[in-house]
């Protein structure tokens, strides 16, 4: 028996210790997805709850963890014990009663905000502070959506996210943009499996399920005058609404890592997105450049540039214009993308590439180039570019890119030959990267 | 203790005679007796204990596949985008480990135990339907095999002996990879293969086994009892056997209704769950998870169900409030239908059904501690030896807490937004998996092994094997509750560096490899039993319930004369009690023991559940001539049942002669 003991509190030690050692080396609890370190009401809200059952549940822990501890220590069988049989009791009506009743009591502290909770973060606010009218900056919006707040469609794809704004008619992908302060609704759709949006920082996990409209709200920081009361600042209107836009600015505008958090096939680990949180004058500049998107290369008129592609080709010279070529031609990638203002980039199944050279990631969130400062690191970019073209079957096992085109890029078969494929070459794939970085 | 058998006679007289029925059917057919040949008697036996010897063996066969899946997936997470295995493996490995642990480990094991113990506690000498029980037996080896054939053909294509080429060129994907819960619509054919229709007939044919097992105990429990031995005598065990029977026989239509439904979808172009053409993907969860969530329960009350045994056994007490024990376990029982949709809180339930199921799911946590506080209460003012089984009881008491607790996290339904399908919910469950079932059952293989084999466990390799698997278990979870909260998402094959989950995953994996030496130690402790232990004697453990008045390894007739129960604990008040709660025997009649025949029929019937699996899913995949298979299957089940029902009854009799 005495061996036992010792060996048992042997492991007990050994364990604590392995255990202490995991914590005291990654403690870290302020990491890129991290559900503690919360920049916004919602994640708040779920985050003050958690604690909550952490508080309930860590207090009945102790007092019945350390009951059991002790009757099992008081209660041990001693060497050699001879006590006569102890008293063969079948319990006791109250005591049963009591506890059932302290149960239910302790749990009534977890259900009365979880209610609270439950319909808080179900019902999508709409305040002065978030309507569209309030704070949207540019001139095109439309008179209906002055009462409104900012609506995201959020579509999933096996393994991207489409990110459309119906309200101003433009969508991006992988990469949402949202502004600082203001409730979002977001509606979310899928049209092939089941994906679920999940952006820690800021908000749990709603599901994306093929046939139904799924719909949640999310805040990046909290509305000015939460912030007021949350803080207890005092001071004058300009004053405060100073420092409200400086803590905007200063600890809410950031690049917040979310993931796709349900099943969703091969690739599933790789279907990550990012939000920006960005200002409101930002934010009207971004709608205003994704509106309208680029001429052709050396400032042409697209007219103009297809005129030539039509007729002479060869006379479009150098990389940029030769990566365009294979972007409209051989590569195929009209057919699946978009960027506004090219009249032949008009495909729909892949994410929009408007301004695919200002995201700071590739290949929804895989491969990034976002750099120590929050800048794009140009040549990281490229690279992932043309590792993301080169191979897109490595990035993301089982994708479209890859797959529709019959497991290549370029022409896999001519009908004359058909030993014939012809992939796009390395010089080819860097063109279309050189391209590529030119759309911000 | 000596036996003697009489030969059956040929005429048959009227009931009540020790003379027999024929044993030839008037079609001629024979049934094999008891003692023929080894090989023959394991396959065709109706002996319980035979039947539970065999679930359990292929239980822990299958305990260690899923075992090694898991090693592997850890291995492969271990480090940052590592690329020891490609994501098509790593989705097939974590299928397969939740749909093989689940289904072709616990609930086996579980099963072994209600065979082998239950007729014993309740003082019966077999199951109500013997042949019914060697079905739901094979059925389940069917189903095991069917779910796991995949493997087998990807293992022949690795080898190149197979190749998705010609007639066969459909067959690819050939292991399921689209998770244990199988959510709408990546099951459809247009996003998974072949696999998927292996994992859909073979979980169809598990449920066979399941429900065909679970009405045989349900019978057996309420009807097979010795004289005496009322309801609210029965050994905790057998009660929460009778619970999760009944159980099983409500939630698994559930789930043959919904796999039904899907195979409809993938053979033959229905609509249930194909978005394109209307259907809906959520019903699928909504049927999934009214047959999952009772499942979770159907998994861990036979391991409460163990621990309520040995700890009074080890405690030298009574149980603590047995009525409140047995009526938790009731309520748990109920509740665990009502509760379904806590797996569904981020679908879009809306608000009021999501407020619903979250109070609904704090409900259940009342039974759950009640059963807790009553463990405590057994142990207080008890005299606790650390015994081997004792060991692995009171650590699944603490480990269990620890799962119950992040089970109440969950409840909170916006909490629950943040944890749902990350590494917490992974923590958690594995705490109730590991923590709670694993160390239960453990516990009941230390605590019933002297009584099914004979022979006494030897030295303290057991301490070893508590040390490891506890560390192990603790290292590879309580870290990813961190890992969850942290953000990393579950079911992912790799991850990227700089999201703070480097460390956490490591200690993971280290914590694995620890986990798996435990369960190593077990099984090398298991052998040494086997081959070397000396004999346990009737009652090694000086335990309480009425199997250990039995020998040990039971006598196939379990009891020489029908035991008469005077009281709960029956053993325990036999030799402690007052002098009118002895155990008292029904005198010998003269007639010996009618012992049934084996049969080799439910096994027929039941391995053409092969054919049929393999059949309609390689059919589905376009290989030629499938459909016929299928057929076969289908008649070599008809043919095996009809042949069933017109043999004779045969039998034998032993006349056990006591010679105290």
């Amino acid at each position: 028996m005495k061996k036992l003991s010792n060996g048992y509190s042997r492991f007990i030690s050994f364990a604590t210790a392995l255990l202490a050692l995991t914590f005291l080396s990654g403690c870290d609890l302020n990491t890129r997805m991290s559900t503690f370190d919360t920049k916004g009401p919602i994640a708040e809200a779920q985050l003050d709850l958690f604690m909550l059952t952490v508080w309930v549940t860590g207090f009945i822990f102790l007092v019945v963890g350390g009951v059991y501890v002790f009757a099992v220590i008081k209660f041990r069988e001693r060497p050699n014990d001879d006590r006569p049989l102890p008293s063969q009791g079948h319990g006791n009506p109250l005591v049963e009663i009591g506890l059932i009743g302290a149960s239910v009591l302790l749990l009534v502290i977890i259900a009365v905000p979880t209610l609270k909770g439950i319909w808080y973060t179900h019902t999508t606010p709409n305040n002065t502070y978030s309507q569209l009218g309030t704070w949207y900056e540019g001139d095109d919006l439309a008179a209906e959506a002055e009462e409104e707040i900012l609506v995201i469609r959020v579509i999933g794809y096996q393994w991207w996210w489409e990110f459309e704004y119906p309200q101003f008619g433009i969508n991006t992908g992988n990469e949402m943009i949202i502004p600082a302060g203001k409730a979002v609704h977001l509606e979310l759709r899928s049209v092939d499996v089941i994906h679920s949006f999940w952006l820690p920082r800021i908000a749990g996990k709603v599901d994306l399920i093929p046939g139904r409209a799924n719909s949640m709200w999310i805040q990046a920081g909290d509305d000015f005058d939460t912030w007021v009361e949350k803080n207890g600042i005092e001071g004058g209107e300009v004053e405060l609404q100073t420092a409200y836009a400086n803590y905007l600015k200063t600890e809410i505008h950031n690049y917040y890592y979310g993931q796709c958090a349900e099943y969703c096939g091969d690739s599933h680990a790789r279907m990550l997105f990012r939000t920006t949180v960005v200002g409101d004058d930002e934010f009207a500049d971004w709608v205003a450049s994704q509106k309208t998107g680029h001429t052709a290369p050396e400032d042409k008129s697209w007219d103009e540039w297809y005129k030539t592609y039509d007729s002479h080709p060869e006379s479009l010279s150098g990389d940029v214009n030769e990566g365009l070529k294979l972007f409209v031609g051989r590569g195929k990638c009209i057919a699946c993308h978009s960027v506004q203002g090219n009249p032949r980039a008009l495909g729909v199944a892949g994410p929009d590439l408007t301004m695919v050279a200002s995201r700071q990631s590739l290949a929804a969130g895989w491969l990034n180039h976002r750099a120590e400062d929050g800048s794009i690191d140009t040549e990281k970019q490229y690279e992932n570019f043309f590792k993301w073209i080169k191979e897109p079957d490595v990035v993301k096992p089982g994708n479209l890119m890859w797959k529709s085109n019959g497991n290549g890029i370029g022409e896999l078969t001519d009908p004359e030959d058909p030993d014939k494929i012809k992939l796009l070459t390395d010089d080819e794939v860097r063109k279309i990267s050189l391209y590529l970085q030119t759309l911000k | 203790m000596s036996t003697t058998v009489t030969e059956t006679h040929e005429t048959s007289t009227h009931y009540g005679s020790h003379v027999l029925k024929p044993e030839r059917s008037n079609l001629g057919l024979m049934r094999p007796d008891h003692g023929k040949s080894v090989l023959i008697d394991w396959l065709t036996t109706v002996d319980h204990k035979k039947i539970g010897i065999m679930y359990g063996v292929i239980a822990l066969f299958f305990l260690l596949v899923g075992g090694v899946e898991a090693l592997v997936i850890r291995t492969q997470l271990a480090f940052p985008e590592n690329d020891l295995i490609s994501a098509q493996r790593y989705n097939q490995l974590f299928t397969m480990h939740g749909t093989t642990m689940i289904f072709l480990a616990i609930m086996p094991l579980n099963a072994a135990f209600f065979n082998f113990l239950v007729p014993l506690q309740i003082g019966a000498r077999d199951v109500a339907f013997p042949r019914i029980n060697s079905f739901s037996l094979w059925a389940f080896v069917a189903g095991a095999l069917v779910i796991n054939f995949g493997w087998f053909l990807q293992l022949l294509e690795v080898m190149g002996l197979f190749t998705a080429s010609g007639p066969t060129a459909g067959m690819n994907d050939l292991v399921p990879s689209m998770g244990w819960f199988g959510y709408a619509p990546i099951t459809g054919i247009e996003f998974t293969g072949a696999g998927t229709d292996f994992w859909i007939m073979g979980l169809q044919i598990l449920g066979i086994a399941s429900l065909s097992a679970a009405m045989n105990f349900v019978v057996t429990i309420i009807n097979m009892r010795a004289v005496g031995m009322k309801m609210m005598r029965l050994p905790v065990f057998t009660w929460m056997t009778l619970i999760v029977s009944l159980l099983i026989v409500f939630a698994f239509p559930a789930i043959t209704i919904a796999l039904a439904e899907l195979m409809f979808d993938r053979v033959f172009g229905t609509n249930f769950f194909v978005t394109a053409g209307g259907g809906q993907p959520i019903l699928w969860q909504h049927l999934f998870w009214i047959f999952g969530h009772p499942e979770v329960y159907i998994l861990v009350l036979p391991a409460m169900g163990i621990v309520s045994e040995v700890l009074p056994a080890f405690s030298k007490k009574p149980l603590f409030g047995y009525a409140i024990v047995v009526f938790s376990g009731a309520v748990i029982g109920f509740l665990g239908f009502a509760v379904w949709s806590h797996h569904m809180f981020t679908t879009g339930l809306g608000k009021v059904a999501t407020a619903a199921f979250s109070l609904l799911t704090m409900a259940i946590a009342v039974p759950t501690g009640v059963k807790i506080f009553n463990w405590v209460g057994t142990l207080w003012g008890g005299r606790v030896r650390f015994s081997a089984p004792m060991i692995f009881a009171l650590g699944f008491v603490w480990m269990f807490m620890m799962g119950g607790f992040s089970g109440i996290m969950h409840s909170s339904a916006p909490a629950d937004a943040q944890q749902q399908d990350s590494y917490f919910v992974i923590a958690h469950f594995h705490y109730v998996a590991i923590g709670g079932i694993f160390l239960a059952v453990v516990s009941g293989i230390y605590f019933w092994l002297p009584k099914i084999c004979g022979k006494m466990w030897k030295g303290n390799l057991s301490l070893w094997v508590a040390i490891f698997s506890t560390v192990g278990l603790n290292v590879t979870f309580f870290p990813m509750h961190f890992l969850g909260l942290l953000g990393m998402p579950r079911r992912t094959h790799t991850y990227l560096e700089g999201f703070g989950w480097e460390t956490y995953n490591l200690v993971c994996t280290i914590g694995a490899y620890i986990l798996a030496f435990g369960i190593f130690l077990l099984v090398v402790d298991i052998i040494r039993c086997l081959r070397s232990g000396e004999p346990a004697g009737d009652d090694p453990w000086d335990a309480r319930t009425l199997e250990w008045t039995t020998t040990s390894p039971p006598q196939v007739y379990n009891f020489a004369r029908n035991p008469i129960i005077p009281a709960r604990d029956a053993l325990w008040e036999h030799k402690h009690g007052p002098e009118n709660r002895k155990i008292t025997y029904e005198p010998d009649d003269g007639h010996g023991i009618h012992m049934p025949s084996q049969s080799w029929m439910p096994m027929i019937a039941s391995l053409g559940f092969v054919p049929l699996g393999l059949g309609l899913s390689m059919m589905q995949a376009g290989v030629a001539y499938m459909g016929y298979v299928a057929i076969f299957g289908l008649l070599m089940i008809s043919l095996g049942v009809a042949l069933w029902a017109l043999e004779g009854p045969g039998g034998y009799h032993l006349h056990p002669e006591e010679e105290n």
